[in-house]
């Protein structure tokens, strides 16, 4: 049975070749996500390593905001076997650009870089600033973005919001510290970093020395306040930290490359069930001469997984070659993740990259080498292979009912019952989109002949002849058509899903920026400091171009326990209140978000610098995704009394009709000019960076989504040639009735065509349902908005893959001499 | 023995001059026809015989624009076949030809009736209502026109490829075995049927078969042995035309 096996490998190969690079796609970007995880995770490490080599013992502090003081520094230097200590300080101090505001979202950290052996920075330009108080080197990335060569001046702002400036000596390279990648850095002498971010004590204590039992001396004199680690714990708990966001970017790549399989999963079955019917003489011959049904089973397995184990190997190159392609892109564009470690395959990759292919295969084969045990021995007399028949059964319809009922339930629960934006909400209705799934799978070879219908109705008025046999024969084989088209329904699905997603996020942020926070500009710091003077509004408020001027000024303090926002407001705004009333809001009275939690005429306690504890009583509740106020707000005057005159922490300003926005932007940047940590940010550039990152996401996910398409046209490919294999004597007699090569070509396009609209317009139906469905769970009060023309988009590209799908197929059957294809029984 | 076909006053339908097929190359080269002549009558159902490996199937390819031939010609009418491109030899094929196959002659996807009138649609002609109707009726498939191949018997199925054949009145029906599937009533039927068709709608038909009494119905037979044309009877029985055959075979 061996050999019988393998011949029928080799009489199959170009079959089976499509087969096996449907499982080479999917086990290739398995094993590539893993290979690249591997690789980043490896440099991660490496450079840790050599970091973390350089110190001994390391001592930080609990909690994130906690600081080691000076005093802990000398007792540590006192010790005995401690060659060296040096404190590390980080703090935020920000770095002007040109035009003088803060650099980035963020405020740049200033880092102290010391002397000596544990010197950990990595300077790639220029030099470090030694012992010059008056020298600082940047990031690399800042710098690029800002323009700044090593020898310019640049100017920094001190704790104070004061400017002092530097000599730029040289640039840094912040390695794989996710939070200097994210906020940029600026390097300075011990000294300097302390005076310019005011920083009571430091971030780290790095001790270099030989003692044995170091570590435990540190301890000791550090005491049970802070954590002491040694040089290796030190180095794997950072490169941890680092692989974090690795590991959460190799899952969701994986989910993808999971989707890949599923639909690789699809096609495989789909090859096999074919070449079973096809072979079934061959088999009863085998049963004839005695092979028992064990055997036969056997040998479709053994050829299913002999493909498998040779397209997952391949697989496993392919994947290592996508792992390189994408390391030496992502070391182009200089992503913020180690690129230089070398791209290896591990035995894990391999097993994994192995197993998945040659289960997927295996497990796909398994039904139809089921279905090639039930041939009986007689069917091996019978000259004509007879068409596969299809009826739908009671059973089918009831079970896709159920499913159905079930699916579109669960998912109707997801939006009415469940409350919006919270995480079970759209899990929920997810768990009904995959019933609902279920259901169409089991459909299918009911719904394939109305939906060719439908979708070929124009085909087969526009093809003439060959038009309408393609659409004729494109339902011919129902469960065939409808596995081939499921496939592409699986991906057209999830990217009309996700276009849906991002077009009503896109719309309800818009129609929520619009309605309920009409602002034209927003004045603030980059962390939201109180720092912009009274004075500014004052001075715009008398501005004729602008019609309306709103200060909010907050401080966060403990109220009832937890850290909030207590503020007040100025200035024309109506509160959407959902309990309560804010009229007359006085002393010892707030209005707080309905979210906290605290209900109508409860008394908060709140810690005031001026004030001491105030208790204050709730007179109203607002809804903070409607009304930008302050999680507690006070009345202004009272305000004041707890926090003293502070500076408003934001600005929110309206233009009056009529006014050229060029003209209104320049007198705010002009009020402000005078003082940098103040940003002015307009709705229509928050509304473009958030635009900006829905594009790419939508981008990405649609670039991952295309491997299972691809897939599922290597899918619709292999149908078509074992369909063109089955009606080789059909096609022979529409040419001998005088069928033209270009019509016979026509005919198999225009039915690829019909397969390809069919898995697609399902694939759209799906995706608009479910894609409302988890917009309407994911946002509270979402506005569902479906972009046309990208899911045209989806649907034409849908029916041009396919009509590509078919361009082999069709050569091959137009090529096929009629004599000879007639002779053929 | 090569001999030479007498013609007929009318112009005939089907002429082949010198017709020589060769398959394969050096050893393996295998002749299939040699030096035919043959002339076929307009208004004649003509049958070609001879035992198996005798080249008349490959005789009737070449006749009909099927395969190609290595030298010689081939005429349809006023038409040479040999040297056109596929694509002339498709549209000769459309307007001038008719062809029923012994097996698979019918597509599945379509009915009795989409089936006959095929070959009109292929070539974007209307169909002749009133032949179509007399067709229907010379063949009996009125009450059946709506089904599909999987529902019409063995004999049903080829009636309806001659009616096929007959719609787009084609200068010449080429039959390859049309009976060879059949049992023997449903094979006489059809070949009356066949016979019929040349007496009253004056349709000419070449007809490839093996069984004597299929080619006792032609009004004459011709006889291939070896790729080549050995000898011809005119208005045969099944006993003139078996003879001949053991003559030939022995």
């Amino acid at each position: 049975m061996l050999r019988t096996a393998l011949a029928g490998l080799r009489a199959h190969r170009l079959r089976l070749l499509l087969t096996a690079l449907a499982i080479t796609l999917g086990v290739g970007f398995i094993a590539g996500t893993f290979v690249l995880n591997d690789t980043v995770q490896a440099g991660y490490d490496q450079r840790v390593t050599a970091d973390a080599a350089k110190v001994d013992v390391a001592v930080l502090p609990k909690g994130p905001d906690a600081v080691l003081p000076e005093r802990l520094l000398e007792r540590i230097r006192a010790l005995d076997g401690v060659t060296e200590a040096q404190g590390l300080i980080r703090a935020p101090a920000p770095v002007l650009g040109k035009d003088g505001k803060t650099a980035g979202n963020a405020p740049t950290t200033a880092l102290s870089i010391v002397p000596g052996p544990l010197d950990r920075t990595d300077i790639v330009e220029g030099t470090g600033p030694g012992t010059d108080d008056q020298a600082a080197v940047l990031d690399e990335n800042t710098a690029k973005a800002q323009g700044f060569r090593p020898g310019d001046t640049i100017t920094v702002l001190d704790a104070r919001q004061r400017e002092h400036r530097f000599r730029l000596v040289g640039l840094l390279d912040p390695g794989v510290d996710q939070e200097l990648s994210y906020t940029g850095a600026v390097g300075f002498t011990a000294a300097t970093a302390q005076r310019m971010t005011g920083a009571k004590g430091y971030r780290e204590i790095d001790v270099a020395g030989t003692a044995p039992g170091l570590k435990q001396a540190v301890a000791a004199a550090a005491g049970g306040a802070y954590v002491v680690k040694t040089g290796g714990e030190l180095a794997t708990d950072l490169a941890r930290a680092a692989g974090v966001e690795t590991e959460m970017l190799t899952l969701g790549l994986l989910m993808f490359g999971l989707v890949a399989m599923m639909v690789a999963a699809l096609v495989i079955y789909n090859t096999f069930n074919i070449l079973v019917a096809q072979r079934t003489r061959e088999m009863a011959l085998l049963r004839c001469v005695g092979a028992t049904r064990g055997q036969v089973f056997g040998s479709i397995l053994l050829e299913s997984s002999v493909v498998g184990v040779l397209a997952s190997a391949l697989g496993l190159l392919v994947g290592y070659g996508l792992a390189s392609l994408t390391l030496t892109v992502l070391a182009a564009v200089d992503a913020p993740l180690p690129t230089d470690a070398a791209v290896t395959l591990t035995p894990v990759t391999i097993a994994a990259g192995l197993a998945v292919g040659v289960v997927v295969t295996l497990g796909a084969a398994v039904l139809p080498a089921r279905s090639a045990t039930r041939v009986a021995p007689i069917a091996a007399l019978r000259t004509q292979a007879e068409e596969q028949t299809f009826r739908a059964g009671v059973v089918r319809a009831v079970l896709a009912g159920l499913f159905l009922l079930a699916g579109l339930g669960t998912a109707a629960a997801g939006v009415f019952v469940l409350p919006p934006g919270q995480q079970v909400s759209l899990v929920v209705v997810m768990a009904g989109g995959a019933l609902t799934f279920l259901a169409v799978l089991i459909l299918g070879p009911v719904l394939v002949r109305p939906l060719s219908a439908l979708v070929g109705w124009i085909p087969a008025r526009l093809f003439g002849v060959p038009g309408r046999l393609a659409v004729g024969n494109s339902g011919r084989n129902p469960r065939r058509a409808a596995t081939t088209t499921v496939a592409l329904t699986i991906g057209v699905t999830l990217m009309t899903l996700i276009s849906v997603v991002t077009a009503s996020t896109r719309q309800t942020m818009t129609v929520k920026l619009d309605e309920q926070f009409p602002i034209d500009y927003a004045l603030s710091s980059q962390r939201l400091d109180a720092v912009i003077p009274r004075s500014v509004a004052t001075e715009l408020r008398g501005r004729p171009e602008l019609s309306s001027v709103v200060q909010l000024r907050e401080a966060r303090v403990t109220v009832a326990g937890r850290r909030l926002g207590v503020g007040t407001y100025a200035g024309p705004i109506e509160p959407s209140l959902t309990a309560g009333s804010m009229k007359g809001l006085g002393p010892g009275q707030a209005a707080v978000d309905d979210d906290l939690g605290f209900g109508l005429g409860t008394a908060i306690q709140v810690r005031t610098p001026e004030a001491g504890t105030v208790r204050l009583k709730v007179v109203a509740l607002f809804d903070s995704a409607e009304s930008p106020l302050p999680q507690v707000t006070v009345a202004e005057g009272a305000f004041d009394t707890y926090f003293g005159a502070i500076p408003d922490t934001r600005v929110l300003i309206n233009i009056r009709d009529g006014v050229p926005p060029a003209r209104a932007r320049a007198v705010v940047d002009a009020a402000v000019a005078a003082y940098p940590t103040v940003r002015v940010a307009s709705s229509t550039e928050i509304r473009g960076q958030f635009d900006e990152t829905l594009d790419m996401l939508l981008m990405v996910i649609t670039g991952l989504l295309g491997l299972a398409i691809l897939i599922s046209l290597l899918g619709i490919a292999n149908t078509l040639s074992l369909s063109v294999h089955e009606r080789t004597r059909e096609s022979a007699l529409l040419r001998a009735l005088g069928l033209t090569r270009a019509q016979l070509r026509r005919m198999l396009s225009v039915e690829a065509l019909v397969l390809g609209l069919i898995g697609a317009l399902v694939g759209v139906v799906l995706g608009v349902a479910f894609g409302w469905a988890a917009i309407m769970a994911m946002l509270d009060g979402a506005v569902f908005s479906a972009p046309v023309g990208q899911i045209a988009l989806f649907v034409a590209l849908s029916g041009v893959a396919g009509v590509l799908a078919a361009v082999l197929p069709a050569r091959r059957a137009a090529r096929a001499s009629i004599v000879g294809a007639l002779a053929t029984s | 023995m090569r001999m030479n076909v007498t013609l007929t006053p009318a112009p005939p339908a089907v002429v082949a001059r010198d017709l020589s097929k060769v398959y394969g190359q050096g050893d393996a080269q295998v002749h299939a026809l040699r030096s035919v002549n043959v002339s076929f009558a307009t208004g004649a159902f003509s049958a070609i015989m001879g035992p198996s490996g005798s080249g008349k199937s490959t005789l009737m390819h070449c006749l009909a624009g099927l395969d190609t031939v290595t030298s010689g010609t081939v005429h349809i009418g006023d038409v040479e076949l040999t040297g056109l491109s596929d694509r002339r030899l498709t549209m000769l094929r459309r307007e001038r030809i008719g062809f029923v196959f012994q097996a698979f002659n019918l597509l599945p996807t379509l009915t009795a009736e989409q089936n006959i009138r095929l070959p009109l649609e292929i070539a974007a002609r209307q169909a002749d209502q009133p032949l179509f109707d007399r067709v229907i009726e010379t063949v009996g498939l009125r009450d059946r026109l709506g089904h599909r191949p999987s529902e019409l018997s063995g004999g049903q199925q080829q009636r309806v490829a001659v009616a096929r054949a007959l719609i787009s009145k084609p200068q010449v029906i080429f039959a390859d075995e049309p009976t060879g599937n059949l049992d023997s009533r449903s094979g006489a039927e059809v070949l009356s049927f066949l016979r019929t068709s040349v007496r009253e709608l004056g349709q000419t038909i070449v007809m490839v078969t093996h069984d004597p009494v299929a080619a006792s119905y032609a009004d004459r037979v011709v006889f291939l042995r070896d790729g080549e044309l050995v000898t011809e009877i005119a208005a045969p029985t099944p006993q003139t035309v078996l003879d001949t055959l053991v003559k030939l075979e022995a």
